[in-house]
């Protein structure tokens, strides 16, 4: 009877979870008249002109221009055709070919009469249909490998990200309350609920709490007074894109929210690693735990600071390609493009390495409460 | 002083005091990727380089440096090195496929209005490539990180049980993985989170529709970018168990022949 319950209620699931992947992909590939924005569907593209050209640095790249025949997809002119011209790179750096099935966002030119065809311009590529997949591509992987601990990782990422949208929301709203102090506060609510997803209620995950909330703000504190100290010599903030508020608290509370997870990953390995040693064997002593804790943190110091480093560093490939390939001077590039991220992965680094300690001293000051209970 | 020059410093002697030795190795690793990561650029200048498989040998390169140079080289570090190699193969034809769909190679147009009047955008290297190995090696060193914590802990189980099944280690390795699975992903969502907090400010200041933000390059090219992570640190945990059980229990089958042999 049991049994058939379990079975029963994974039919179920499994059977909504099939309606909700089939209906949300329908939805994204015939959600056309939910726009606004005028949605054409390419027919057929053909290539009409093709050139070399030289630009002053002496890079060769391909111009193509495309005719296009498109179907409106929304809007009074729906069904109706439209012709479209593309032109793009083989490069690509901002623009590329379309061919048959792709759909774009267009500006249609002043209404053509009801039998002639209409013309217009491209604006954008609607996306939406293709990363829908993506993210249930993310979705099977990590609960098909994670199971239980995949499915947590999945919530922990959209209620941090809900989090992060609110906590953004009130900023905009209300940009008399500091950005630092807003997202100092994010922090605490990102520690806690990121800890108790991953770990439960339990004295380990109260202990890596304290060490991830001590480790983020004093290495926060150490970058500032650095900052402070050095009058921010070599912080290029032009760098930055996509700027619509001061840059500096931008950057600060960007590097405050960045090391987190990282420091928060290595407390919980120092508390749980430190509390499966206690529960092994209760005798053991608080030199040989420290022992082992330091061993351990030495371990891990080495790879999370690369995984930060990584993370920063990759995006700005794009950006040192386009600088560099206009003959600008390499000590130039990187400086102007990876000073922010360098100072970010480093700061994330000192919060990496002195969460070793802090977690290992706090997870010890926890069994010792635990010891004398006992 | 320079900001980048003192944190630095502040870096090592952290590094020192706690890790020791193995700090130093730690903090030259930084310096090493680092230089990988600038002779890459320097060699995908080049437009007949292919940048898919330039950005395959770094990665070969860098997880060799994160496995061989911070711990050594070993039966543990050698199949989580093999891991990571096949994982990127994987996960770098995926990204490929996916940013040719998704078409978020290059600038956004917010960045080229600012660019084209100080650059020529012409440059003849394929952005689609490009995109595709930037968004492999955000991940790298998070592939190595998990590859290393499953094969490292599967070999002290392997010594503690030495009759262990082979199919018994693949399922310790898998629950192993699990267990970091939530940690790892969480660092990298985070890093990329601190990294986009001035873009999600302006998409909050210039009041992008829904719709607006899910067919946006910007945004679809960065949640891509978090989705690859966690495909990929999800990934590499039955390649890495799978290889090592395989390994260690062909190993062992070895052994007693040779020994069946004296």
């Amino acid at each position: 009877m049991n049994l058939k319950n379990i079975t029963y209620k994974q039919i179920v699931f499994y059977m909504s979870l099939a309606v909700l992947v089939i209906g949300s992909l329908l939805f994204v590939n015939n959600n056309h008249s939910f726009y606004d924005r005028p949605i054409a569907k390419v027919l057929e593209a053909d290539l009409e002109e093709a050139t070399d050209v030289v630009d002053a640095y002496g890079n060769e790249d391909r111009l193509f221009t495309q005719s296009i025949e498109a179907e409106m997809k929304n809007g009074a002119v729906k069904n109706r055709n439209i012709h479209l011209i593309n032109e793009y790179s083989s490069s690509g750096a901002f623009d590329q070919a379309y061919k048959e099935g792709d759909e774009l966002f267009v500006w249609i030119d002043e209404e053509a009469g009801k039998d002639e065809e209409l013309t217009g311009t491209i604006q954008d590529v609607k996306r939406d249909k293709h990363i829908l997949p993506i993210v249930w591509i993310f979705i099977f992987i990590l609960h098909l490998i994670g199971k239980r601990q995949g499915f947590f990782s999945i919530i922990s990422l959209l209620l941090n990200a809900a989090i992060l949208s609110y906590a953004l929301d009130i900023y905009v709203e209300n940009s008399d309350i500091g950005l630092l102090i807003i997202c100092g506060v994010t922090v605490v609510l990102f520690t806690i609920t990121s800890l108790l997803l991953i770990n439960g209620f339990n004295e380990k995950t109260y202990a890596a709490i304290i060490a991830t909330l001590l480790g983020t703000f004093i290495s926060f504190f150490i970058t500032y007074a650095v900052l402070w100290m050095t009058g921010e010599n070599g912080l290029r903030y032009e760098a930055i894109d996509f700027l619509s508020r001061p840059f500096k608290p931008v950057f600060l509370a960007g590097l405050l929210i960045g090391s987190l997870g990282a420091v928060m990953d290595v407390a919980i390995t120092m508390s749980s690693s430190v509390f499966e040693m206690y529960e092994n064997n209760h005798a053991i002593d608080n030199k040989t735990l420290k022992q082992s804790g330091l061993h351990i943190g030495r371990d891990i110091m080495g790879t999370m600071t690369n995984i930060l480093f990584f993370a920063y560093i990759s995006g700005s490939i794009p950006m040192l390609l386009l600088f560099l390939k206009n003959e600008s001077l390499w000590g130039f590039t990187l400086s102007l493009n990876l000073s922010l991220e360098l100072a970010r992965a480093l700061a994330g680094g000192i919060g990496i390495v002195l969460a070793i300690p802090i977690g290992l001293y706090i997870s010890i000051f926890f069994v010792n409460r635990k010891r004398g209970r006992v | 002083m320079n900001v980048l020059v003192v944190l630095a410093i502040i870096l090592f002697i952290l590094m020192v005091l706690i890790g020791g030795r193995k700090g130093i190795r730690s903090f030259i690793s930084l310096f090493l990727n680092f230089g990988v990561l600038i002779l890459t650029v320097f060699f995908l200048l080049d437009p007949a380089m292919n940048p898919i498989i330039l950005i395959l040998i770094a990665c070969a390169i860098i997880s060799c440096i994160n496995l061989f140079y911070i711990n050594e080289v070993n039966s543990k570090t050698k199949t989580a090195f093999l891991s990571t190699v096949i994982t990127i193969i994987f996960l770098v034809l995926l990204i490929y496929i996916m940013t040719n769909k998704l078409m978020i190679q290059g600038f956004t147009e917010e960045e080229v209005e600012e660019l084209s009047t100080l650059f020529s955008l012409y440059i003849g290297l394929d952005f689609v490539k490009i995109a595709a190995a930037m968004i492999i090696v955000s991940t790298i060193g998070a592939i190595t990180d998990v590859a290393i914590s499953i094969t490292s802990p599967m070999q002290e189980i392997f010594d503690q049980n030495p009759d262990i099944t082979k199919k018994d280690l693949f399922i310790s390795g898998i629950r192993i993985g699990r267990d970091i699975l939530g940690s790892n992903t969480n660092t990298l969502f985070f890093a990329f989170f601190g990294g986009y907090l001035a873009l999600l400010l302006w998409v909050k200041d210039m009041e992008y529709s829904i719709g607006e933000i899910a067919n946006s390059k910007i945004f679809t090219s960065e949640l891509l970018i978090i989705l690859s992570a966690g495909i990929g640190i999800a990934m590499i945990i039955p390649i890495a168990s799978w290889i090592n059980s395989y390994y260690l229990v062909k190993k062992r089958e070895q052994d007693a022949l040779q020994k069946q042999g004296e």
